[in-house]
């Protein structure tokens, strides 16, 4: 795998992990002042954006790369999501879901690799 | 998760039906991409020919659904939880090949099927501790 295939494989998974949080945030400006105001449709106009980078990336990479190489970095994303969003959305995390994710990953890996 | 619609508006309903959504999507994809493939033409590379089948525009409107009920589902679930819950359907496309199509699945794969449900588990055992708390 060249630098460049290692390189947009990080940032697909980047903007689609950012996109999730992103969205998340958005949703939640949702619950107090409801759909019509400015942080709403502009992290959602974010996600969206984010979403559609990491999906034209990947639709790139997959014209390059087997799905059964590339799908395992999307199971990465289970761990990703997991973690970032207790940092930065401050959502409890305790041990039980950080291991329910990690044996996630681990499973989508497995399952994609065999 | 205070005020958390029940009925059609129960957010694990929207989750369960967000995730039905994209695992149709993906055989409607993948069936329509067969039906219409092309593989001499260097345009099929973009995968816009795949427009040419009506079952990928069925596909592409259970994807819009899907996201209008994911949007809804973190409205009111962590993302800590929904995010791997949604995951299941990454065994629920190996199994349904595997029932539909009579693909094999290899016993590698079949130790990853039990990982993930070992790690859905995990995750969805909380909840009623989570729903009682909020």
């Amino acid at each position: 795998m060249s630098f460049l295939a290692f390189f947009f494989i990080v940032v697909s998974l980047v903007s689609f992990v950012a996109a999730q949080l992103v969205l998340k945030r958005a949703m939640e400006a949702t619950r107090t002042s409801g759909l019509r105001n400015a942080q709403f449709i502009s992290k959602v106009t974010g996600g969206i954006i984010l979403m559609t980078i990491s999906f034209f990336l990947t639709l790139g990479l997959l014209q390059r790369f087997d799905l059964s190489y590339l799908y395992p970095f999307q199971g990465l994303s289970v761990i990703f999501i997991t973690l970032l969003a207790a940092v930065a959305l401050k959502e409890k995390l305790n041990m039980r879901l950080a291991i329910g994710a990690l044996l996630i990953s681990v499973g989508i890996v497995l399952v994609s690799l065999s | 998760m205070q005020n958390r619609p029940t009925g059609f508006g129960n957010p694990w309903l929207q989750l369960a039906l967000s995730v039905a959504c994209v695992l149709v999507s993906e055989f409607l994809l993948k069936r329509g991409a067969t039906e219409v493939a092309d593989t001499g033409s260097a345009w099929s590379w973009t995968g816009l020919n795949g427009l040419a089948s009506p079952l990928v525009w069925w596909a592409i409107l259970l994807i819009i659904a899907s996201f209008v009920s994911w949007l809804y589902v973190l409205r009111y679930i962590p993302i800590t939880i929904a995010f791997p819950l949604s995951r299941v359907v990454d065994i629920l496309v190996p199994l349904g090949c595997w029932i539909f199509l009579g693909e094999l699945i290899s016993p590698l794969r079949w130790c990853g099927i039990a990982l993930v449900v070992i790690g859905l588990a995990l995750v969805a055992k909380p909840i009623a501790q989570i729903e009682e708390r909020l």
